[in-house]
Parts: structure tokens; C-alpha cells; sequence
């Protein structure tokens, strides 16, 4: 077990962690040692660059009087600085692959949150519940269509009890403006 | 020192009236359900539970929370012993000899030993707090911005020692943290900083979302992922008490366990991760017989569970005595304070000594009742892990996006954390821890505020900082920290610690 498989919950990520690294380079041409690290230096400078851009208004004072914009744009600055270290290190010393970025589970989970959050307030939880729960479960593949469907109501409901009812959060029901509110 | 009788009394009166014992015992249950469900960690709960504490007291809301927090360390193990499936980080270490106790059918005494062991180190680590506190209440009113910006640079120092995987990823998360903590309004000159006139955006990001995107809705990306194989021992849990053979093995080790853990869940930067990880090394190089470790040895049981216990308590100090969240959880600990008016610092527990102590006495019976509900009901626990992940993940989904809507009622914020959720799935990817990204976000703010009052008063005076004797000692700790990690040797040594 190499360090990074005891990861937060703990259980392993194994599978994509597996490849060995010295096999990915040689194929690679041997020139990028470890694409992973690559991709992760180039992604931190990229963010580096945007913050710069977002906070180019901001002023950034002097040491007797710090301005907005000093913290964000130093800590930008070593942000790109630790991307680029990475970068030319993923040069020199062989690391992993990029590994297997699975698809099926980011879009289905993000679409299914974010149609919680456009239906949350109008028409209420009674959609947003079943909503998060159907688009969401669909991103395993192990779905069961009609299980999930039979669950995402009973959770719904449960949840409508707990929540709303049982706690008292002011969490819309069913709320059809000028005809009906719960 | 005299003061700690009279004071934990005070404690013990407020702890026991009984709202507040019924609140750490659904504390200590709700944590312990969401320990043994693998992918529902005490940070998205603590989140999704956030806004039923609103309208609660303080005192009781953070017992409650706190009971979330320790009893999911509780929780953890169970699934660590019976399932081979930490429920939480600090648990990863007891799967090694509690699993291969449970194989061998002596499951209930491994369960049993792991009770024992972490209520001693509960009852250890509550009186750490209780005696500690309370001097280091006195020096932090000592403190001036200068020093606890030192500090938190050395709290961010240890977090990058403390992090899994590479240094140079750690520091890059930290300072992306630290980043994304400057997004929204400035508080000294009201100028709004990198929120493209979004107006959610204004009044900063807020740690739940944060939390619940890169961690609670990333972590549920990452096990649809991985085919999890769960190996559900058949054999009868067995007796539950621990033979006196068994007892005399664990004593040391339980004893041992608590000091060590306790000693490192002080250390700012989260330094309960690793009790678990050193007693276990501890314990087996100083074992007459090493190689009975990994095959249901008791000892690594008991000493790595008493550090998970001692350290899930230990980790309150900083928050209690200086205001500063070790970790991600205590960092919701700060939002639930301030909802309530209550700004976590030194002058808690001057102004607030029945909320102070009455959460260090919870603690203790919070153990208690871990004790006394949990070794009779791990059948019912274990019936849990019977749900399929393929239904469980969709009703995390649900309750998260409940929590994160409730937090300020915005949907925004739910917008917010779906685009975190991806962010933290590319993080992992990519081979990113996200907790010193979380403590960065944390410590950001506090460090930036401090670190322009110190500049302030010095009239922009860098050396002042370093001049000052208390600073100066924590920058100090802070490089030596980053350049033993960064040495060869040490640096070995340190992935030795996490590979075992």
C-alpha cells in the first residue's frame, strides 16, 4: 500500500493508482516523467494566472498600510511559483499517470445537485428531494431504476419529516407562487 | 491549578442537566451512525446539521457537535474491525489487527478492547483539556497579532508535515486555501476582492460550502470510482470482554496510546490524524515479538484506538484556548460559535465559563455513553453497513444538498458546492490532499487580519514580526518543521509512518 491509498474516508483509491509509473514514462518517450504532476503544476498556474487577473484592480498598498490586493496577489504569485516546481520536477523524476478520470459520476452527481438548487425554491422540496435523488443515483452504474425511484420518494419523505417538521427548518415544501405554499 | 476542581464541577452541572446530556447522547449516536457508514464523514454532517443548531443554545449546540465528532471516531473502528472499511482516516491503522481479530472470531473482544482503551483515553484527554486550557487561556491573552500570525504559520508548517503524499502539493493546497480565503468583501477597506460583482460572492466563501463541495460531495465521486469489495465477517462477534490475558497486553499499550495522542492532538495542523499512526509504530517496534503484528495482534488495537480518542479531544484546546481551528471539523465548530455570538479566543472562557466548561465535562460523559450504548448495539451498527452503496450515495446527496441550502438559505451557495464538488474530484486526481486546503481557507482570514494589525503597529515593519521573542520561536518551529520534511532521511521516515 504506497501512502496515498490511505485517503480520507480510507478506503483505497485503487485501480487508476496502480499502473506502474516507470511502464507510463517509457511510453510516454520518456521525456514527461510523470504526467499527473504535470497536469496538477500546469492546473496551479492557470489558477495562479486567473487570480491575478481577477484581483488586477486591487490595490496593493505598502507594508505600513497593506492594501486589498497585497495578500491575494503574493500568495497568487507562490501559487504559480509551487505550479511551476512542480512542472519542471515532472521532467526529472518519474511519478504516476493521469489515471482514469471517470465521467459518468461528475456529471450525473453535479447535475443532480445543481437541479436541487434550481428547484429548491419554487417548486419546493417535494421536486428538488425525488430530482437529486434520481439524477444523482444515476451517476453509479449499479443503478436500479426503479429501486431508485421507489427510494427517492420514501427518502424524500423522510427527509420532509425530519427537516422541515421534526427540526422546524424553513426549507419550502411546495411553493407555487400565487397558488399554493406548504 | 487549584481552580480545575471547582471549575470541571461547574462543568459537570451544566453537562448534566438534561437538554444537554440529551443532546451528547444524539451527538455521540448521529456521530457513531455516520462513522460506521463508509463515505459520510463528521464534516458533512457537522454541515448538514449545522442549521438545526440555530435555534439552539450554545452551550448545547456544541456539545451535540462535539458528540458528532468523537463519536464518529467511535463508529469508525467498528467498521475498521468488523467490515475492513475505516469509517474515518484516524480508523485506517486498526483495520490492520482488528479485521484479523475479527477473522479469527475474536471480533468482540477486539470491539471490546477498542471501547475500553479509547473510554480511558476519553476520560485522560478530557482532563488534558480540563488542565491545560486554562494556563494556556493566560498566555494567549498575552499574544498580540504578530504572535498569532507566527502561530498559524506554524499550525500551516505542521499541516504540511502532517499531510499525506508530496510536500510541494501540501504547500500548493495551503496557499490555495489561503487564496480562496481572500475572495469577497475586505473587512479593512470594504474594497471587494475577486467576486466579478457576484453578489453571493461579497460576503466571502463559505467554509460549509467549501467543506461540503471538496470534501462530502467529492468523497461520494471518489467511492462511486473504486468497486468496493466489503468484507463482511461471518463469524459470531463473540464475547465482548476482554480476557484478563487480553487486558494485561492492552494496558501498556492503552496508556501509552492516550499520552501519545494526546500529547499530538494539541499540535495545531491537525495532529489527531497521526496518534493512531505513531502508537501503532510505537507499539510494534517495542513488542518482543513484532511479527504477531498484522496478524490479530490486541496491542494494535488498543494503543491506536486510545489515540484516536485522545487526539479527537486534544484537538479542542487550540480552538477553545486560542481560537484556532486545528482542523476541518473544529472549523465548523467556529461557524457554530459565531451563529451564536461567541467568538472563539482566549476570552471564552472568561466570558462564557459555563459554555467552556460545560463542553470539556460533556466530553467525558459523552464517553461514557459511548461505552454504555454502543459494545450492545453493534449488531443493529452493522445491519447499516447492509445498505448498498448504490442507494446510500443518493441519499447523502440529498441530505447534503439540504444542509448546504439550509446553512443561509441561498441556493447560490448550492450552485457553489456542485462547482467545488468537481474542483475537489480534479484535486484528487491530480493527487491533491484537501485537508491543508481546508485549514488554509481557515487560518487564511485570521492570518491575513493578524499579519496587517502587526504591520499596522509596527508602522510596516517586517523585522518587528521576527523580533518579537514568542514569534520569533513559532517561525522558527515553522522552517525547521518544512526542512525536516523536506530532508531525505526524515522524509523517508515520514512515508515509512503512513505506508504500515
Amino acid at each position: 500500500m504506497i501512502a496515498r491509498s490511505l485517503s480520507p474516508a480510507g478506503r483505497g483509491m485503487s485501480g487508476e493508482a496502480r499502473q506502474d509509473p516507470l511502464v507510463e514514462s517509457v511510453r510516454g518517450g520518456g521525456r514527461v516523467r510523470s504526467p499527473r504532476d504535470l497536469v496538477a503544476g500546469a492546473s496551479l498556474v492557470a489558477l495562479a494566472a486567473f487570480a491575478l487577473w481577477a484581483g488586477a484592480d486591487l490595490d496593493t498598498g505598502q507594508l505600513r498600510a497593506v492594501g486589498p490586493g497585497m495578500l491575494p496577489r503574493a500568495v497568487a504569485v507562490l501559487v504559480g511559483i509551487a505550479g511551476l516546481g512542480l512542472m519542471v520536477a515532472s521532467f526529472l523524476k518519474s511519478g504516476e499517470a493521469l489515471g482514469r478520470w471517470a465521467l459518468r459520476g461528475p456529471v450525473f452527481v453535479t447535475l443532480g445537485v445543481v437541479a436541487f438548487g434550481l428547484t429548491i425554491r419554487s417548486p419546493g422540496l417535494v421536486v428538488a428531494g425525488p430530482l437529486v435523488v434520481l439524477v444523482g443515483g444515476a451517476a453509479s452504474p449499479e443503478v436500479r431504476p426503479r429501486e431508485l425511484a421507489v427510494f427517492a420518494v420514501l427518502v424524500t419523505a423522510f427527509c420532509i419529516g425530519l427537516f422541515r417538521y421534526a427540526l422546524g427548518l424553513p426549507i419550502p415544501v411546495l411553493h407555487l407562487p400565487g397558488i399554493f405554499t406548504l | 491549578m487549584s481552580d480545575l476542581v471547582p471549575n470541571l464541577a461547574l462543568g459537570f452541572s451544566v453537562a448534566f442537566s438534561a437538554q444537554n446530556v440529551l443532546l451528547a447522547f444524539t451527538g455521540c449516536l448521529v456521530g457513531t451512525l455516520i462513522g460506521v457508514l463508509p463515505g459520510v464523514g463528521p464534516i458533512a454532517t457537522i454541515t448538514m446539521l449545522l442549521p438545526v443548531t440555530f435555534g439552539m443554545e450554545p452551550t448545547g449546540a456544541i456539545i451535540m457537535l462535539a458528540g458528532i465528532y468523537y463519536g464518529a471516531q467511535y463508529g469508525g473502528s467498528t467498521t475498521a474491525i468488523l467490515v475492513n472499511i475505516p469509517g474515518e482516516v484516524t480508523s485506517v491503522i486498526t483495520t490492520l489487527d482488528g479485521h484479523e481479530m475479527a477473522r479469527q472470531g475474536r471480533a468482540g473482544v477486539a470491539l471490546g478492547v477498542a471501547a475500553i482503551g479509547s473510554f480511558f483515553a476519553g476520560t485522560f484527554a478530557t482532563l488534558v483539556v480540563a488542565a491545560l486550557a486554562a494556563p494556556l487561556v493566560r498566555v494567549a491573552l498575552l499574544f498580540g497579532p504578530a504572535e498569532y500570525f507566527a502561530l498559524m504559520v506554524a499550525g500551516l508548517a505542521f499541516a504540511v508535515v502532517l499531510a499525506r503524499g508530496s510536500v510541494p502539493k501540501a504547500i500548493a493546497m495551503i496557499l490555495v486555501g489561503v487564496l480562496l480565503s481572500s475572495v469577497g468583501t475586505d473587512l479593512e477597506t470594504g474594497v471587494e476582492r475577486m467576486t466579478f460583482g457576484w453578489a453571493p460572492l461579497s460576503d466571502g466563501i463559505d467554509f460549509a460550502v467549501l467543506a461540503m463541495g471538496v470534501f462530502g460531495f467529492a468523497e461520494v465521486l471518489r467511492n462511486l470510482d473504486v468497486n468496493e469489495r466489503r468484507d463482511v465477517v461471518k463469524k459470531p462477534i463473540g464475547r465482548l470482554l476482554p480476557t484478563r490475558d487480553d487486558l494485561r497486553r492492552s494496558v501498556a499499550p492503552i496508556l501509552r496510546g492516550s499520552l501519545l495522542g494526546a500529547a499530538l492532538g494539541i499540535l495545531p495542523g491537525n495532529g489527531a490524524v497521526l496518534g493512531p499512526f505513531a502508537s501503532y509504530t510505537l507499539e510494534k517496534r517495542i513488542a518482543k515479538d513484532p511479527s504477531r503484528f498484522g496478524r490479530g495482534a490486541i496491542e494494535g488495537v488498543a494503543g491506536p484506538e486510545s489515540a484516536n480518542n485522545a487526539g479527537a479531544q486534544t484537538a479542542f484546546i487550540p480552538l477553545l484556548s486560542l481560537g484556532i481551528p486545528p482542523n476541518a471539523v473544529m472549523a465548523l465548530m467556529v461557524g457554530a460559535m459565531t451563529i451564536h455570538g461567541i467568538v472563539p479566543g482566549p476570552l471564552v472562557m472568561t466570558k462564557n465559563p459555563s459554555l467552556f466548561w460545560g463542553v470539556i465535562a460533556s466530553m467525558w460523559i459523552g464517553n461514557l455513553m459511548l461505552l454504555v450504548i454502543n459494545l450492545p448495539m453493534v449488531g443493529i451498527w452493522v445491519r447499516f453497513l447492509e445498505v448498498p452503496y448504490r442507494l446510500l450515495f443518493p441519499a447523502i446527496l440529498l441530505f447534503s444538498c439540504i444542509g448546504i441550502y439550509s446553512v443561509n438559505n441561498s441556493v447560490s451557495d448550492v450552485f457553489l458546492s456542485a462547482g467545488f464538488a468537481v474542483a475537489g474530484y480534479a484535486l484528487l486526481k491530480l493527487g491533491f490532499e484537501t485537508a491543508p486546503l481546508l485549514l488554509g481557507f481557515v487560518l487564511g482570514r485570521l492570518m491575513e487580519e493578524n499579519m496587517r494589525r502587526a504591520l499596522a503597529i509596527a508602522r510596516g515593519d517586517l523585522a518587528h514580526i521576527v523580533q518579537r521573542p514568542i514569534s520569533a520561536a513559532f517561525l522558527a518551529l515553522a522552517v525547521i518543521v518544512i526542512a525536516m520534511a523536506i530532508l531525505p532521511a526524515v522524509r523517508k521516515r515520514r512515508e515509512e509512518v503512513f505506508v504500515e
